[in-house]
């Protein structure tokens, strides 16, 4: 039996990251599992104010530093809830609101910055150490992060590959149907469908095998969101299904031993399709909680599962 | 492949332009977003304070307020009542339930606050008490909907052989019971969207009822109610009491003369009934999860849940001493709460619970007064329908958080994809609701009611949740949560300030558990009572050691660890 551990949308939150990696000797991990969305998606400027000090705007609030301690606490704030920050002038920032391109290079080089930090906190955490460790982006995820991923030497990749987990076959995709977003990974229901079906091709053995899709099956109690209406505005009374066809074909016509997904962070839970039990463990990265399901698999059958929180 | 990133307005996200602050210029947003996916809140604080207020009740409370309270308590006065008990669970209970939603902002009720707090055991033992209080609810509340609030609703409208036929024979009264036990379980099973719609309707009905009482008992002088309840004496066969005559035979009756003046002692025993109003915003706790900014919306939405009942009791309160009188109002609360047994008053058109008293302030058999009067009455029996539906909304979420610890089987935490509701354990609610209120019209009738619940709700999980938040911020075993709370650095003089909160709660909750305990017109703590209470925590403790031994059997790991455990942040 492996015990196997999954999080998901994390979305740059320095601390779930970290919450994420001490967890798998306090859990007794043997395989981890970290799913997009590894990116985060909102920076904040530290401007200069001109008699000294900083200012900029955190969770609604406007808010002042004025010693190095309270930019320092500030920072801190900004890294867990899976924000990035940049000090600038007064007049960088004025220069950089108004050019889209400025604004775009300065969030990847904090968003790569922080990735990079991460995957190099793994490797020095979990070198010599028995845990196996696969990072897979998602959809929010910009391209260049798989580059950086494989560069690594003890996490490994997964996406768009089949990996073997100790006799199980793990096939993994990281991209989603469209959302009202637009975001980088993003392939209409049809190409999503043919991807993932080449894909789950490849993979010999059903009966033992993990899909492993960023996107829930479309359907199901895991794509279960809010509806937007057309000023993106969140209902509280309705919810709709957001997950993949694609990913629901595949699914129910393989019938892999385990689904595991994220990507709609509400609807933590499992679910059975014939003989696949489905998992979603949800998000609540922005509030520092590390959500997470700990998977205990045989051979050919999923011995239990326990949803985490911490 | 990934677009330019833009800088946006990112309400609640990074919140609102500010300009000038401490001689800061600061022009727009200080912020820059990039398009990426991903919800995880939807309601607002209004949704929470709607939860939490519908969850006060309002119509119904108030008569309890008026025919348990003063009827057991003779002589409380109703505004000192009033705003003593708004001031301490104003204060108390916001703070408790606020700061502890706003820094555990998940949906699994108090469980989850006093679980990683205390102990788990400690969790599921008080999580026990109130899932049991939430079933409890249903067959004392469906029975209350139908008598006395469709009774009086349909004598209202002259329909008085539909009203008797209610209560002319318990079956009937425990077939109507059951259909709107149904109606409560409907409105909550299909999903969030119909349980918004319906109480929105509710909300308007009930509020407008309730007000509705105001309006009518505030036109009316205190002579022009005498004349009309003379006047319905009068007419009626055989006639009924007058104004003072009816003081009269109530005190014959009580034993006592009726007060006419402010008794303190009775006054803090009405507090025990006007919990009803001020301390069951709590569910706001059952929603914590999917509120927007919860470290604010969930200690305002507590806050206006409590002050709005605290307006219209100051309200109703204030107009009925003006409208019908101390000495007669205490007679009426009497005489309601002993069951209308004057033999005198066998030929008054209506009782005299405090909404029969604004339909004898109408003064008329007109049409549109039966149809003020019925509107008055549906008041009660909305916001009493409302109670069964927010039971189905409460306990199925607590047996959904249990499910997510492993504390009860998986099936606990599967949610119906259609519906989007967890159908099952609203399914398994149904039936324990239903199977409880067979036993309410067969064998528990006597034992089991109505105030019982309020102590069972104080001791099983206003007091222990006041006691965790009191420990919260020296906890160990919640260090971590504590130490990233956003009112963790709220403190007035030296003291966190949820210590003082659930300081103030405790005194509140202090003087409600004195009149369980010592006072003879009101205590619980006795025979059955005391063996449900405790048989409900013993329950807790042996199903969560029940469910800790299966889940090592089978997963062979120590599951509390994984579930209950804190994980470091460095």
């Amino acid at each position: 039996m492996i015990k196997l551990f999954y999080v998901t949308d994390i979305h740059g939150s320095n601390v779930c990251y970290r919450k994420f990696l001490n967890a798998l000797p306090i859990y007794g991990v043997d395989v981890a599992v970290l799913n997009g969305d590894l990116l985060g998606k909102v920076l904040i400027p530290m401007v200069e104010k001109p008699g000294g000090g900083w200012e900029c705007h955190l969770m609604g609030m406007y808010t002042e530093m004025n010693t190095e301690q309270e930019l320092a606490d500030v920072k801190k704030i900004i890294e867990n809830a899976g924000y990035y920050w940049v000090h600038q002038t007064r007049e960088e920032f004025e220069a950089t609101k108004a050019d889209p391109k400025q604004i775009d290079k300065l969030f990847k080089h904090a968003a790569y910055e922080r990735i990079q930090e991460w995957l190099e906190l793994a490797d020095e955490r979990l070198e010599g150490k028995s845990h196996q460790m696969y990072i897979c982006p998602g959809n929010d995820d910009w391209w260049e992060v798989d580059d950086m991923i494989s560069c690594m030497k003890v996490i490994k990749p997964c996406d768009n590959l089949v990996v073997d987990i100790d006799g199980h076959e793990m096939v993994s995709c990281s991209r989603s149907n469209p959302t009202p977003w637009d975001t980088p990974r993003e392939e209409s229901e049809e190409e999503l469908a043919v991807h993932l079906d080449e894909l789950c091709k490849r993979v010999t053995n059903y009966e033992s095998a993990i899909f492993n899709f960023h996107v829930p099956p479309h359907g199901y109690s895991l794509d279960l969101c809010p509806k937007l209406d057309k000023d993106m505005k969140m209902s509280a009374e309705e919810k709709i299904h957001a997950g993949s066809q694609g990913a629901k074909m595949v699914i129910e016509k393989y019938q892999p031993l385990l689904g595991l997904h994220g990507h709609i962070h509400e609807s933590r839970g499992a679910q059975k399709a014939g003989r696949t039990l489905m998992i979603n463990p949800g998000s609540e990265y922005s509030e520092g909680i590390l959500k997470g399901v700990i998977i205990m698999l045989d051979k050919k059958k999923v011995k239990d599962y326990v949803f985490t929180q911490g | 492949m990934y677009r330019t990133a833009v800088p946006l307005f990112l309400s609640g996200i990074v919140g609102r332009s500010l300009k000038g602050s401490k001689g800061a210029i600061v022009s727009d947003e200080l912020a820059y977003a990039r398009k990426a996916s991903g919800l995880v809140r939807g309601l607002s604080m209004m949704d929470a304070f709607a939860v939490g207020f519908m969850n006060q009740g309002l119509t119904p409370s108030i008569w309890v307020v008026v025919t348990l309270g003063l009827g057991v308590f003779l002589g409380g006065n109703l505004i000192y009542a009033c705003i003593i008990s708004a001031v301490l669970a104003g204060i108390g209970f916001p703070l408790v339930w606020g700061i502890l939603g706003g820094s555990m902002p998940r949906s699994g009720g108090e469980y989850v606050y006093n679980s990683r707090i205390i102990h788990p055991v400690y969790g599921i033992a008080q999580s026990f008490g109130d899932a049991a209080i939430w079933l409890m609810w249903l067959y004392v509340l469906a029975p209350l909907a139908v008598d006395p609030g469709l009774t009086m609703t349909f004598n209202y409208l002259g329909w008085t052989g539909a009203a008797n036929w209610l209560t002319s024979a318990s079956w009937h009264t425990f077939l109507i019971a059951s259909v709107l036990n149904v109606v409560g379980f409907l409105f909550v099973v299909f999903g969030i969207k119909i349980f918004a719609r319906v109480q929105k309707v509710v909300m308007f009905f009930g509020i407008g009822g309730c007000a509705l009482i105001g309006v009518v008992l505030t036109i009316t002088s205190r002579n022009s109610f005498m004349s009309k309840w003379n006047a319905a004496a009068a007419a009626s066969t055989p006639r009924g009491p007058s104004y003072h005559g009816f003081i009269a035979q109530i005190s014959t009756q009580a034993g006592q003369i009726m007060p006419t003046h402010t008794n303190w002692s009775a006054t803090f025993g009405t507090m025990v009934a006007m919990s009803w109003l001020f301390a069951y915003a709590y569910s706001i706790a059952f929603i914590a999860g999917e509120v927007k900014r919860p470290d604010k919306s969930i200690i305002w939405a507590n806050t206006f849940a409590i002050l709005v009942p605290f307006v219209f009791m100051m309200w109703i309160g204030l107009v009925l001493y003006k409208t019908v009188g101390f000495q007669f109002l205490n007679a009426t609360a009497w005489n309601d709460n002993n069951g209308n047994t004057l033999a005198s008053m066998a030929g008054m058109p209506h009782g005299t619970n405090f909404i029969d008293l604004a339909v004898y302030a109408l003064g008329s058999s007109a049409a549109w007064a039966k149809i003020l009067a019925a509107i008055m009455g549906f008041s009660y029996v909305a916001f009493t329908v409302w109670w069964l539906a927010l039971s189905y909304l409460a306990f199925p979420r607590i047996l959904f958080a249990w499910g997510m610890d492993r504390m009860g089987p998986k099936w606990f935490t599967d949610i119906n994809p259609r519906f989007a509701s967890p159908v099952k354990n609203h399914i398994l609610c149904l039936v324990l609701g239903q199977a409880l209120l067979i036993l309410y019209y067969t064998l528990l009738q006597n034992t089991l009611q109505n105030i019982v619940l309020t102590g069972m709700q104080v001791t099983s999980v206003f007091i222990p949740t006041a006691i965790a938040a009191i420990y919260f911020p020296y906890s160990k075993r919640a260090k971590g949560v504590w130490d990233s709370s956003p009112y963790k650095k709220w403190t007035f003089l030296g003291l966190p300030v949820i210590v003082w909160g659930a300081g103030v709660d405790l005194v509140y909750l202090g003087i409600l558990l004195y009149y369980f305990i010592f006072n003879s017109a009101a205590k619980q703590f006795t025979g059955p009572s005391v063996i449900l209470f405790v048989g409900v925590w013993v329950a807790g403790i042996v199903w969560y050691y029940a469910w800790s031994a299966y889940n090592k059997a089978k997963s062979g790991m120590d599951i509390s660890s994984v579930t209950y455990g804190e994980l470091p942040p460095e």
